[in-house]
């Protein structure tokens, strides 16, 4: 559903238009351990606890045992330059509990990012062994060219 | 000839030092000398003084260790309590019980915080010729109590139809608890002496307070800790959560004496059965659960003076239980039931337990039982309960063997309905047995006063009992306050929010001036419960006449 009123008839075009659903849902990585029947949601401001129920199960047929909800306040930053502080939106945040036999894991989605990142640490880590290595030789003739060795 | 004088003064200054150091006796000479019989000048093995771990684990373990001993050797019932309150003020942060919050999947839960065995008990009560005498003596008035309850039920609800579900079952399960309790105890009596020995309170106050280990540090406690250094390694390690149970059931019965146990040492010492106990470790606010501020507080019903001092049985409400969405589904509610009355029975039986000088801290030294009745006038469901051990903080939850015990049925249906006119169908005689069977059990078991309060002063073992009057008041008051519930008079102090904005989290406000306690580095959690400004006694008053010094009222502070 939408919370925008539908226009009133007016003459011209367009006269039909669409609105999509301003309710949405986006599953989020819980910040503390939970149980595992336990599925964390940022939820639009509007949702009540009824709406989400209503959406999950409605929608995506998924059973929900029981919904609570809290208003997580956004955060403020004090801009660089000018020394203003902005803020960001507060988040509806929607702590759905699954039957007990049911679980959800949040996927690790970027599990290749980390290990290409972990491969980069390592190569980094070497380049400055060998370059630790190459002072403590060089401890006696200092200014020496890296070539200069055998 | 300077250097020689020189050295001469040296020595002659450093003689006494030496002696004194040479005569000093050390700790292991002290040891030594303290030996079994006088010819001996030396003990065979070398006596060393206990060697203590000096890590910062160590020294906050043995810090606890002090602190639990000392609240054992506090003389008092009411001194204990103030003593276990005195670190904090406002209050600690504890994770609020009750009926009204009874979370899906709550039963493991519960289980963890009360240390507690469930076992199934038969619905169908062993039929014997007393038991069926007492049966039909009894059906055709406990059927009329019901109609009668029904009746006055109705004119009630007429009086004040705007009552909500819950309010409802509230009112009518009162009338018919007391009723059938009076029919109970009224043809019971002849038979079973002790019914007429038994003290009734009517919605008393039950309060518990307790300590669980093995919970998940909250995220903040991880924070923080792992913002300092030699913390950092421990930063994930279970923390201990405060438990606050409170609740008024219907009706509660005491007596003097305490119930027959039904479970012996050897069958509730057991690791293995302790180990196997469903555990719980996230945060309780993962659950459902709230937490909140306030003094721990251990309330049975009656103050410490009283003489009927044992339960014998509850009548617990259920009415919380319409707010349950019907999704949780059959079998969640059954297990509900049972969570339910294996927190009260455990916060009624810590709370008595409380008045015989044993805590969260301090370890029973016997068991103790109860009964509980959790009804709404038609559906009844019966618990025994045993209370074993009251040991649940910090590692006990992996190393305590012993275990509470509870044994209860399913829920039981009294009468199918109640017809147009006011008339009973369907009256189930098997919740009459389990009402019969629960008030004829006797309570016989006595123990010396010495045997009851281990871990009470011999002389003095309530604050009542002090002749110092100012002493006795200074601490009444403090008690009665403390168990009020009731906040401080001054409200603790509040970051306004444009101040957690504009000078906490952003800092651009460098030139006002310093004032407020956030700035100051001051915890107000953190202030102890004698920080404030003591009471000024003015000068006609003073006991020493108007010259005398001594300006404050004494505290009394355990």
């Amino acid at each position: 559903m939408s919370t925008r009123w539908y226009p009133l008839y007016q003459r011209g075009n367009p006269q039909l238009r669409v609105f999509l659903p301003n309710f949405w849902m986006k599953l989020i990585r819980p910040s503390e351990p939970q149980p595992k029947n336990i599925v964390t949601f940022s939820v639009s401001m509007e949702m009540t606890k009824h709406d989400v129920k209503n959406y999950l199960e409605k929608i995506y047929k998924v059973p929900v045992m029981d919904v609570r909800t809290r208003i997580a306040l956004g955060a403020t930053k004090r801009d660089v330059t000018y020394g203003y502080v902005t803020k960001h939106d507060d988040m509806k945040i929607a702590y759905v509990t699954l039957p007990k036999e049911m679980e959800f894991t949040f996927p690790e989605m970027f599990t290749k990012k980390d290990d290409a990142k972990k491969a980069d640490e390592k190569a980094m880590e070497d380049t400055k062994q060998g370059f630790k290595q190459f002072l403590e030789r060089n401890k006696k003739r200092p200014g020496t060219p890296g070539w200069y060795s055998i | 000839m300077l250097l020689s004088r020189g050295t001469k003064l040296w020595k002659v200054r450093s003689v006494p030092l030496c002696r004194l150091y040479n005569s000093t006796t050390t700790k292991n000479a002290l040891a030594a000398t303290q030996k079994a019989t006088d010819n001996d000048e030396y003990w065979e093995t070398p006596q060393y003084p206990e060697i203590k771990d000096t890590s910062f684990d160590g020294r906050k373990k043995d810090e606890a260790k002090t602190w639990h001993e000392q609240i054992q050797k506090t003389p008092t019932v009411e001194e204990k309590l103030i003593k276990i309150n005195m670190p904090r003020y406002y209050g600690y942060k504890v994770v609020h019980m009750n009926e009204e919050r009874l979370p899906y999947n709550c039963l493991p839960a519960i289980q963890h915080y009360t240390r507690t065995h469930f076992e199934p008990m038969e619905n169908e009560v062993k039929e014997d010729e007393k038991l069926s005498a007492f049966v039909t003596a009894l059906k055709e008035r406990i059927v009329d109590v019901v109609e009668f309850s029904h009746d006055f039920y109705r004119y009630k609800l007429d009086l004040n139809p705007e009552m909500d579900a819950v309010e409802r079952e509230k009112t009518y399960t009162q009338i018919i608890v007391e009723q059938i309790h009076r029919e109970l105890t009224n043809n019971l009596a002849a038979d079973f002496p002790h019914l007429h020995e038994l003290e009734v309170d009517y919605k008393p106050r039950h309060e518990a307070f307790w300590a669980v280990g093995g919970i998940e540090a909250p995220k903040n406690v991880i924070k923080s800790k792992e913002g300092r250094e030699w913390q950092k390694d421990s930063a994930k390690d279970p923390v201990d959560r405060f438990m606050q149970y409170k609740s008024e059931p219907y009706l509660a019965l005491r007596h003097q004496s305490q119930l027959q146990p039904w479970k012996n040492e050897n069958e509730y010492t057991n690791l293995t059965l302790a180990k196997g106990l469903p555990r719980y470790e996230y945060d309780p606010r993962t659950l459902g659960y709230i937490t909140g501020y306030q003094h721990g507080t251990n309330i049975p019903g009656y103050w410490p003076s009283n003489v009927n001092t044992f339960g014998f049985i509850s009548y617990q409400t259920r009415a919380p239980f319409l707010r349950r969405p019907e999704s949780y589904g059959e079998e969640d509610k059954l297990n509900a039931l049972h969570a339910h009355a294996i927190q009260s029975s455990f916060a009624w039986l810590l709370a008595q337990a409380n008045y015989y000088g044993f805590n969260t801290f301090s370890e029973l030294t016997y068991p103790m039982n109860t009964q509980t009745i959790l009804t709404n006038g038609k559906q009844w469901s019966f618990y025994e309960y045993q209370l074993n051990t009251l040991l649940m903080y910090g590692n006990q939850v992996d190393e305590n063997p012993r275990v509470n015990n509870c044994r209860g049925t399913t829920e039981l249906t009294l009468y199918q309905e109640i017809d147009s006119n006011g008339k009973v169908v369907g009256f189930n005689e098997e919740v009459l047995k389990h009402l019969i069977k629960c008030y004829s059990k006797t309570p016989d078991v006595r123990r010396s006063v010495d045997e009851l309060t281990p871990f009470l002063d011999k002389q003095y073992k309530r604050i009542a009992d002090y002749p110092d009057e100012e002493k006795r008041s200074f601490l009444d008051k403090v008690f009665k306050h403390m168990c009020s519930n009731r906040p401080r008079h001054l409200e603790l102090p509040e970051i306004y929010m444009w101040e957690k904005i504009y000078k906490i989290d952003n800092k651009t406000r460098p030139m006002d001036a310093k004032r407020r306690f956030f700035e100051l580095s001051i915890n107000p959690w953190k202030r102890t419960l004698d920080q404030y400004d003591k009471v000024y006694i003015p000068k006609a008053e003073r006991p020493e006449g108007p010259k005398s010094k001594n300006k404050f009222r004494k505290t009394y502070f355990p």
